[in-house]
C-alpha cells in the first residue's frame, strides 16, 4: 500500500501530495491545474562531493567528475538512447549534476506518461561499455574546456578553493580532463549501485496529471531495492579559510568578483527558518533599497545587472557570498565588510525588516509559478531536509531576533575572501 | 485555452491581455519599437533604464527600490533588444497577484500607475534628465556591452551577425557601441525620450492574474494627453541569399574556440513558409535528437554543443559550437554535410516526426510562463493576423517532407565565424 499525504498551504491555497512508494522511493505531486506542461525530476542524492564512501565496510575513492559523466552516460541503454526515445513523445529532455545531488528531468505537453515511463526505466537501467565510456570523453572534455573559459565559473571555483581546504566543494563539478581519464565501466556501475537506490532518491512531479495513473506507472516500472548503507566520508575541514585572496587573468573586459564568507558548519544542515532569516538578512544589507546598494551605485563600485547575493550552502559547506562585476572590487568588499560590521553592532530598522520580508516572500510565491521550479525545488527541498510550504511560512514568521541571531555565526569578516578574475 | 484580447488604444499603439488566474504573478509591459540606426541607437538604448531609475513622483533611487520592496518585490525592469532591423526598448513592472498580499493590498493597480508614471511623467530637471542618474546609466550600459564580451559564446554569435550583416541596421548592436554610448548628451535624451512616446510603434502587454480593463484606462488617458499624429516606420531588410561565403576570425587567448557559421534563410515573417524553415531548423540542429546533436556531437564526440537557431525576423539561421581549435575544420565540414544530407531528402520520417512533436511542445510550453507569452507576441508584432502559439504548432505540423527540403535547399552559407583560442589558458 502506497502511504499518501495531502500537504496544504492555507497562505498560497496550493497542495501537493507526498508519497512513500513500497519500492523506497519517495514521490511527490504537486497539481497545477490547466497547465499545458507537466514537469518531472527524478532524481538522486548523489553528485560532484561524493567521492569517497564506505559501502559493506569497504572504503571507495573515485575519481572526480564520476557523478556527472554517470549521468551523461544513464542516457545510453542497450537498446539505444533516452532521447531517441522521449522524441517520439515530444517531450524535452534534460539532466544535470550539482554538488550534492544529480537529476533528471523531462517537460511535456503530450504523453505524459509515455514519457514518464522513459524517464523511471533509463534511470534504472544503467549500461556502460568500453566504447560507450570511452566516447564520452571527448564531449565532456569539450564541455570542460568550456568553463574554464567561462569567468562566472572561475571566479566561483578560485573563491572556493581559498574557503575550503578539504571539502569536494571546491572541486569542478565536471572533474578534470586527466580524472575522468581515469573513468571505467566498473568505476560506474560501481558508483550507481551505491547512490542510484530508490531509498536515497526522489520522483518529483509538477503539472495538471492524474495522482493514480502516476501511482499505477510506477507501480509497474519501480524496482524495489534494499537499502544501501552508504557513509559518505568528508576528510576534516576547518573552519578557518584557506587563504582570503584569489586572482586569475582571462579574457574579460571587466572585472569580476566574488567575496565569500565561509561559516563553520555541524553534520545538520540549516532549519527552513535558518535559510529564510539569512535570505531576509541579505535582503536588509544588499537590495537595491539598502543604503549599502546605493553607496556602491553612487561610487560606481557596481552596476545593477550583475549585483547579487546568495547563500551557497550544503552538505559540510556553508557561504555567504556577493558577487558582480566592478572596476574596483577591493572598495566594494571593503564596503560590504564595513557595512556588515555596523550592523553587526547595530540592530535592524522595523520598516526596512518589514520591507526585506515582503520582498523575500513576493519573490518566493513568485517561483511557484512554473512547474519546473515547483519540481526542481520540491527534490533539493528533500535531500536538505526542508519542506516547502513551511518555507514559505517561515518567511511570513521571521522576526528581528531571528535574523539578527544568523549574524553571529554569518559572514564573520575572519572568515571572509575575495575572488576576482581581471582582464588579461 | 488561454485567450488574448486585443484592443487598439489610439493609432501605432496597441494593448494586449491574457487573464489567467493560473499564474500567481502580473506583468505590465511596455514595447517601444523604432527602427534600428546608428544615430538613434545608443540615446534609445538608455531610455528605459533612465525611466526605470525615477520619476517625478519618486525621484529618489533608494525610496522608489522600498516602494518596489514593500509591494512584495516587485520588480521595475529596463531593456533592450532587436526584433530583426528594429529596437525593442521595454519597461516592464512585475509582480505578485492581490490574492497572495498579506494585507490585502492592490498591486497590479498600483504597478499600472507606477509605470504610467515612469514612462510619461520622468524626472526631468530644465527639461533634461538629471546629470546623476544619466552618468549613471551612461556607465552601466558601457558595463553591459563589456559583460557580452565576457561570455564568449554569446560574444562569438554576437561578432558572426555584426560581421554578417554589416551596412544592414540589424549589424548594429543592440544598445550601439561603447563609444556611441560614452559620446551621448543629455540632450540627445530627452529627444529621444520625446521621439519613443510620441512616434515609436509601441505593444503594451499585461499578462497574468489581474482585471486588464483598469491597466488600459491608465494608458489610455496617458497616451491621449501625448495627442500621437503619426507612428514610425518599422521596416525589415530581408537579403534572400548571400553571394560567396566570407571567412573572418578573431583570435584569443581562450581553452576552447567558438565556431559561428550565418546562414541567409530566404525566408521571414509574415510569410508562409516560415513554419517549414523553423521544422527544417528543429530536424537540423534545434534538439538532442536533430542531425548536428546526433553527429558532430555524439557520433564524431568534437564538441559538447553544436546547434541552430533560427530567427525568423530577419530569415538568418546561425549553427554555434565549442570546439578545439584543430576541429574547426572537421566540425564544419560535418556541419555542411548534415545540411547537404537533409537538402537531398535523407531523412527518416519519424526524425520529421520528432521534430514537429518538439516544436509542438516547445510552442504549447509557452503559454505556462509570463515570459513565454510576452516574447511569443512580441515576435508576432509583424504577424497580420498574430498566432496564438497553439496556431504556430499547427501550422508547424501541417508542413511536408517536400517543403522541409525546399527550404534546406533555399539556405546559403554568408559568413562562417571563428573565434580562435590558442588551446591554453593563461
Amino acid at each position: 500500500m502506497d502511504l499518501i499525504k495531502e500537504v496544504k498551504s492555507e497562505r498560497l491555497g496550493d497542495k501537493y501530495y507526498e508519497i512513500k512508494h513500497p519500492s523506497g522511493l519517495k514521490i511527490f505531486v504537486y497539481p497545477k491545474e490547466r497547465n499545458n506542461s507537466t514537469y518531472a525530476v527524478f532524481g538522486t542524492r548523489y553528485g560532484s562531493i561524493d567521492n569517497c564512501f564506505r559501502v559493506n565496510g569497504e572504503t571507495h575513492r573515485v575519481p572526480a567528475g564520476i557523478a556527472h559523466y554517470l549521468e551523461h552516460k544513464l542516457f545510453e541503454s542497450a537498446d539505444g538512447d533516452a532521447f531517441a526515445r522521449y522524441a517520439k513523445t515530444g517531450a524535452s529532455a534534460n539532466a544535470y549534476t550539482s554538488f550534492d545531488m544529480t537529476c533528471f528531468l523531462f517537460s511535456c505537453t503530450e504523453n505524459v506518461y509515455d514519457s514518464l515511463e522513459i524517464l523511471l526505466d533509463f534511470v534504472q537501467s544503467p549500461y556502460f561499455t568500453e566504447q560507450t565510456v570511452q566516447k564520452e570523453q571527448g564531449i565532456i572534455g569539450q564541455e570542460i574546456k568550456m568553463y574554464e573559459d567561462d569567468p562566472q565559473w572561475r571566479v566561483l571555483f578560485n573563491l572556493l578553493e581559498s574557503l575550503y581546504r578539504t571539502h569536494p566543494v571546491k572541486t569542478d563539478i565536471a572533474g578534470t580532463v586527466e580524472s575522468i581519464a581515469q573513468i571505467t565501466p566498473e568505476l560506474l556501475y560501481e558508483c550507481y549501485h551505491t547512490f542510484y537506490n530508490l531509498n536515497n532518491m526522489v520522483l518529483s512531479i509538477a503539472g495538471d496529471v492524474d495522482l493514480d495513473r502516476i501511482l499505477q506507472l510506477c507501480d509497474r516500472m519501480l524496482k524495489p531495492s534494499k537499502p544501501v548503507a552508504v557513509e559518505r566520508i568528508f576528510d576534516p575541514e576547518p573552519d578557518e579559510i584557506v587563504k582570503t585572496r584569489a586572482d586569475q587573468k582571462l579574457s574579460v573586459a571587466t572585472p569580476l568578483f566574488e567575496l565569500g564568507f565561509k561559516e563553520p558548519v555541524s553534520a545538520v544542515r540549516p532549519s527552513a527558518g535558518q535559510i529564510a532569516e539569512t535570505e531576509i538578512l541579505l535582503e536588509v544589507l544588499a537590495s537595491p533599497a539598502s543604503p549599502l546598494y546605493r553607496r556602491l551605485l553612487d561610487a560606481e563600485l557596481i552596476n545593477e545587472a550583475s549585483f547579487g547575493n546568495e547563500y551557497f550552502e550544503g552538505p559540510g559547506y556553508a557561504s555567504v557570498i556577493f558577487s558582480g562585476e566592478s572596476k574596483d572590487p577591493d572598495a566594494v568588499a571593503g564596503e560590504i565588510v564595513k557595512e556588515i560590521e555596523s550592523l553587526r553592532k547595530g540592530e535592524i530598522g522595523r520598516e526596512a525588516f518589514a520591507r526585506a520580508k515582503k520582498a523575500v516572500y513576493g519573490r518566493n510565491v513568485a517561483a511557484l509559478n512554473d512547474v519546473g521550479s515547483i519540481a526542481n525545488s520540491m527534490v533539493s527541498l528533500t535531500f536538505a531536509g526542508r519542506e516547502l510550504f513551511s518555507y514559505i511560512d517561515a518567511i511570513a514568521e521571521a522576526d528581528i531576533p531571528s535574523v539578527m541571531k544568523r549574524l553571529e555565526i554569518q559572514m564573520r569578516p575572519e572568515r571572509a575572501s575575495l575572488s576576482v578574475v581581471h582582464p588579461a | 485555452m488561454t485567450g488574448i484580447e486585443q484592443r487598439a488604444v489610439c493609432g501605432g499603439v496597441n494593448f494586449r491581455s491574457i487573464r489567467d488566474d493560473r499564474f500567481k504573478t502580473v506583468r505590465l509591459s511596455v514595447h517601444f519599437l523604432w527602427p534600428l540606426t546608428e544615430q538613434t541607437v545608443s540615446p534609445n538604448a538608455v531610455i528605459p533604464f533612465l525611466l526605470t531609475r525615477a520619476s517625478r513622483k519618486y525621484p529618489d533611487f533608494t525610496l522608489l527600490n522600498e516602494h518596489l520592496a514593500s509591494l512584495y518585490g516587485a520588480v521595475l525592469d529596463a531593456d533592450v533588444e532587436k526584433l530583426g532591423d528594429v529596437q525593442v526598448l521595454s519597461v516592464s513592472a512585475s509582480g505578485i497577484a492581490d490574492r497572495y498580499a498579506l494585507n490585502g493590498e492592490s498591486i497590479s493597480s498600483e504597478l499600472s500607475k507606477l509605470l504610467c508614471s515612469m514612462i510619461f511623467d520622468p524626472l526631468l530637471d530644465g527639461g533634461y534628465f538629471p546629470e546623476d542618474g544619466f552618468e549613471q546609466e551612461k556607465r552601466q550600459m558601457c558595463e553591459l556591452i563589456d559583460s557580452e564580451f565576457n561570455d564568449k559564446r554569446i560574444y562569438a554569435k554576437l561578432r558572426c551577425e555584426e560581421r554578417m550583416c554589416a551596412g544592414e541596421p540589424y549589424g548594429i548592436g543592440r544598445c550601439g557601441t561603447k563609444e556611441s554610448v560614452r559620446s551621448l548628451k543629455r540632450e540627445d535624451l530627452t529627444q529621444a525620450w520625446s521621439n519613443l512616446i510620441h512616434k515609436a510603434h509601441v505593444e503594451i502587454m499585461i499578462l497574468g492574474n489581474c482585471n486588464p480593463s483598469a491597466v488600459y484606462d491608465d494608458f489610455y488617458a496617458a497616451f491621449h494627453n501625448l495627442g500621437r499624429t503619426d507612428t514610425v516606420e518599422c521596416p525589415i531588410r530581408v537579403v534572400p541569399s548571400a553571394a560567396k561565403p566570407r571567412r573572418c576570425s578573431d583570435a584569443m587567448n581562450l581553452a576552447q574556440s567558438k565556431l559561428v557559421l550565418g546562414f541567409r534563410t530566404a525566408c521571414a515573417e509574415p510569410e508562409e513558409g516560415v513554419p517549414a524553415v523553423k521544422l527544417f531548423n528543429a530536424l537540423y540542429g534545434a534538439t538532442p535528437n536533430s542531425k548536428l546533436f546526433l553527429n558532430v556531437r555524439e557520433k564524431l564526440s568534437l564538441c559538447y554543443y553544436c546547434s541552430s537557431q533560427y530567427n525568423p525576423i530577419k530569415g538568418i539561421l546561425l549553427v554555434q559550437s565549442g570546439v578545439e581549435t584543430q576541429n574547426i575544420e572537421r566540425a564544419q565540414k560535418e556541419i555542411l554535410v548534415q545540411l547537404e544530407e537533409i537538402k537531398k531528402g535523407a531523412f527518416t520520417d519519424e526524425e520529421l516526426q520528432a521534430a514537429k512533436l518538439s516544436l509542438e511542445n516547445s510552442y504549447r510550453t509557452l503559454s505556462d510562463s509570463l515570459d513565454g507569452l510576452e516574447g511569443w507576441y512580441l515576435s508576432q508584432t509583424f504577424s497580420h493576423p498574430i498566432r496564438r502559439p497553439e496556431e504556430e504548432a499547427a501550422l508547424v505540423n501541417a508542413v511536408t517532407r517536400d517543403e522541409v527540403v525546399a527550404a534546406a535547399q533555399k539556405l546559403s552559407l554568408d559568413t562562417i565565424y571563428c573565434l580562435t583560442g590558442s588551446g591554453a589558458e593563461t
